[in-house]
């Protein structure tokens, strides 16, 4: 096997000549926060990196979007942000890890509080992509609201690396809150599921409502006043309205388990995601943990996305995977060991052929991130 | 006026019934045109299909022999987008219009294609759940001509638009195949090919089944109207709501002309001869509505606002709407004629694009009424005219180089109301041709053949003459935003 050559482009038109005068296969990374997610990649005869291709190109604080080079981390983004009270909303758990803005994108990875705001997939409005060849194109623009053309950020939303390469993004920004809170409260997957439909059907807006720990928490955020007070209520004198450090630690401690143990030599266990309809995954997780040894569950009681952590094993992950797609839900495998030949995917879904057509079309020769959906394509 | 061949024709009656076959002229013309009505095109037969297999097999028929179909809700486009073609059939998804799923607990719903928007709402409402767009249509455009146009509406800006709340496609292609889009939550199985088909304005495909999220309805609701001596006064009420952390449900605007146009239709209580009123609505748990109403009201205070009134109960805030939703229509009463545009601007250049739309209003010497969504920078302006009077190429003019306008100040030529026939031909005002190349590749990967509503969204020469020969700068790669290489 050779040795991949890695670029690492600075700028749009480096990145351009990285794709247009190479040849051969291309693995894309970016800070490397999920570079064992989806498929294996098939090794690559260029590597490129987008972590030189960082910065703000513009900021106009008072229309609330941002354009950005997709290299940037996140973290690094919502700091320089926060200085104007604004944010991306988007609170995966890698971005703490140094997960670049095109990565997230790239990997469609998203947090609890995509209840309120929805995934990246809602929040970027304009892309500008490069397809193998080096052709540069851009879809969407800078205004929030905007229906000309195909919408063709979402393209690459979940592509993992395949179709093009992800340069710049713009993004809509949300006004930081006021006030976050969380209140917790100590009970059964089961029971917190039943909890959390009476706080989704009360009128108090939770922008996070996630088990995990043994426990629900549920975030509320906006200016600060009555509502922690009336969720606490509603959830009964078991319900605790956390202090600030408790409230960190708690959502540290859910960020932790979705990242899982790591793909660390020595462990021997893998990350699914999952994504059920709400009232079905509470029984899913409680399969997935006693069926196949799940652990590190998190659950998403309003959103059904959730985590949970299996044995490494090909026919535990595949058992996995087809017990979700029973329930009409989709899973994919995140961090797993290094070796691991576990299935990333489960049965295809019904536009496969389409994908693979839009594969075809962008990227004919097949260049870009080979493995990533093997195999699917 | 047939060009269907006959063992076509033969096809259609089978998988449809003769009676779903329509050919006879008269009634054929009922479908030449939609919400847009300059552009007429009698098509070759209209398909009343009652199921999402009959789509699929009239969809077959088309494959096998070539034939291109124009999918159609309601109708109530505004961009020509369900116009259709002269030699092709138009696939009419009226008697899709069954609610096949209300779930309160996973708050969803599940549609046809010819669901109106309203009857979302009202098939969710029992259980305290609504769907959040709301085209000004909303009673009658249907939740499929929702899907292709990506539609906004009033409240998008706290809550977004269709592509914001649509879990699932079940959508059959140009070959007939039938395919899911999205799944039951928003994790992915891949790329978002949902969210491409979103606003894809039927050209891969038609949606013959519609998964949404529905939200919780909120627990309060407050709605003021406000007057200002300036259309600039008012833009700076907006700018500061949103720079204090505000999220408003919806920030609407209206200019004089407007209002007096709505005023002469419904009596909605504006002042009649104000530069500017501006509707805003807040919405959420009561304290914290109350809250921020509070702080909104202190700011077009701040602003010098002449009148401010508060509804104060839901008569009246459905007065303040039916205002402010009837403009368009009611534009009719001060002008024989009009255009609707659709651009958007960044937020911080509305007074900017408002004074120059004026100017050039003026310079041709016809009136613009402007209503639109300030809180998004979402523009409407009516351009009136008068037909008779030999107006009509000046105002389409006039229209075409508002929307390209808004291009020039770092916009879009739509917000809400699609590219369709009516725009497409700007499209190389606002995307390269690389960008466009991407996009006719990615409806070739849907639609290898091109029958899905051709001539629509992307330009054509038969449609724009050659495509434009030099380039031109984008205006926000000369701004130094963009960088073309």
């Amino acid at each position: 096997m050779t040795i991949a050559t890695v670029l690492r482009p600075t700028s749009l038109a480096e990145a351009a000549a990285a794709l247009a005068d190479t040849t051969g296969s291309v693995r894309i990374v970016g800070a490397g926060t999920a570079a064992d997610w989806a498929g294996s990649p098939e090794p690559a005869d260029v590597v490129l990196s987008t972590t030189a291709l960082t910065g703000v190109i513009v900021h106009n604080p008072g229309d609330m979007t941002v354009a950005v080079r997709a290299g940037t981390p996140l973290r690094e983004l919502n700091a320089m942000l926060a200085v104007h009270g604004q944010r991306v909303a988007s609170d995966a758990a890698r971005v703490d890890l140094g997960a670049t803005i095109g990565g997230l994108v790239a990997t469609a990875d998203a947090g609890p509080s995509a209840l309120v705001y929805g995934c990246l997939r809602d929040l970027v409005i304009g892309a500008t992509v490069m397809l193998a060849d080096g052709t540069v194109a851009r879809t969407g623009g800078h205004v929030i609201k905007n229906v000309a053309g195909y919408d063709l950020a979402k393209l690459v939303h979940g592509c993992h690396g395949t179709l093009a390469l992800i340069a710049e993004l713009v993004l809509r920004l949300h006004p930081l809150p006021g006030a976050t809170s969380t209140v917790r409260l100590i009970g059964s997957l089961a029971d917190s599921a039943e909890a959390a439909r009476a706080v989704l059907a009360s009128p108090l807006e939770p922008v996070a409502c996630e088990w995990s720990n043994g426990a629900l928490l549920v975030r509320l955020a906006g200016t600060p006043g009555a509502l922690p007070a009336r969720l606490a209520t509603l959830l009964g004198s078991a319900a605790r309205r956390l202090d600030a450090a408790e409230q960190e630690a708690a959502w540290a401690a859910h960020a932790a388990l979705v990242a899982g143990p790591g793909s660390r030599p020595h462990v021997d266990r893998a990350v699914l995601r999952v994504g059920a309809r709400p009232s079905r995954l509470p029984a899913v997780i409680a399969e997935l943990t006693s069926e196949l040894g799940a652990t590190g569950v998190t659950a998403g009681l309003a959103t059904g996305v959730g985590t949970v952590t299996l044995p490494a094993d090909p026919d535990v992950v595949a058992r996995a995977h087809q017990l979700v797609y029973g329930v009409g839900g989709s899973s994919m495998l995140r961090s797993r060991p290094p070796g691991c030949v576990a299935p990333a995917w489960g049965p295809a879904p019904s536009a496969i052929e389409v994908l693979r057509a839009v594969q075809a079309e962008l990227d004919p020769r097949g260049r870009l991130g080979a493995g990533r959906f093997h195999p699917w394509m | 006026m047939t060009r269907i061949d006959a063992t076509a024709q033969r096809g259609f009656d089978r998988v449809l019934g003769a009676e779903n076959v329509i050919s006879d002229r008269a009634r054929l013309r009922s479908y030449e045109c939609d919400g847009l009505t300059g552009y007429r095109v009698i098509p070759a037969l209209v398909l009343l299909p009652r199921t999402a297999e009959q789509v699929a097999a009239a969809v077959r028929v088309c494959a096998e022999h070539g034939i291109t179909f124009v999918a159609r809700g309601a109708g109530t486009g505004l961009s020509g987008g369900a116009l259709p073609v002269a030699d092709g059939v138009v696939i009419s998804l009226q008697r899709l219009r069954r609610v096949l799923a209300v779930d309160p607990v996973d708050r969803l719903a599940v549609l046809e294609p010819g669901v109106t928007n309203l009857e979302i709402t009202k098939a969710a409402a029992p259980y305290g759940l609504y769907y959040a767009p709301d085209p000004s249509s909303q009673q009658v455009c249907t939740i499929g001509g929702n899907v292709a146009e990506n539609s906004g509406g009033a409240h998008c800006l706290k809550y977004g638009f269709t592509t914001n709340h649509v879990l699932a496609l079940e959508v059959v292609l140009a070959d007939g195949s039938v395919v899911t889009l999205g799944g039951d939550t928003t994790e992915q199985l891949g790329p978002d090919l949902r969210g491409v088909f979103l606003g894809s304005e039927g050209t891969l495909g038609i949606a013959t089944k519609v998964t949404v999220r529905l939200l919780r309805t909120p627990e309060a609701v407050r709605t003021l109207l406000a007057d200002f001596p300036s259309v600039a006064a008012a833009g700076e009420v907006v700018s500061d709501i949103i720079a204090g952390g505000i999220v408003p449900a919806a920030v609407e605007m209206m200019d004089t002309l407007a209002i007096e146009a709505a005023e002469a239709a419904v009596c909605a209580g504006y002042t009649l001869g104000v530069p500017a009123a501006l509707v805003v609505e807040l919405d959420g748990p009561a304290q914290e509505c109350h809250n921020q109403f509070e702080r909104v009201k202190a700011i077009c205070e701040a602003h010098g606002c002449t009148r401010l009134h508060i509804a104060a109960d839901a008569e009246e805030r459905a007065a303040i709407w039916r205002g402010r939703k009837s403009a368009f229509a009611a534009v009719g009463r001060i002008s024989p004629d009009y255009f609707v545009q659709d651009g958007v601007v960044p937020r911080t250049r509305l007074a900017e694009v408002l004074s120059r739309i004026g100017e050039m209003g003026e310079a041709v010497g016809l009136r613009v009424a402007n209503v639109f969504h300030a809180g998004d920078g979402n523009l409407h302006p009516l351009v009136l005219y008068d037909a008779s009077a030999g107006e009509t190429a000046r105002a389409e003019k006039l229209s075409a180089e508002i929307a390209e306008l808004c291009v020039e100040l770092g916009g879009s030529l739509s917000g809400e109301h699609g590219i369709g026939t009516d725009k497409a031909c700007s499209m190389p005002k606002m995307f390269s041709e690389a960008d466009l190349e991407l996009m006719g590749r990615v409806r070739d990967a849907f639609d290898p053949g091109g029958l899905c509503n051709p001539g629509k969204l992307l330009p054509t020469p038969r449609l724009c003459g050659e495509r434009p020969g030099k380039y031109r700068p984008h205006p926000l790669e000369a701004a130094g935003v963009i960088e073309r290489l």
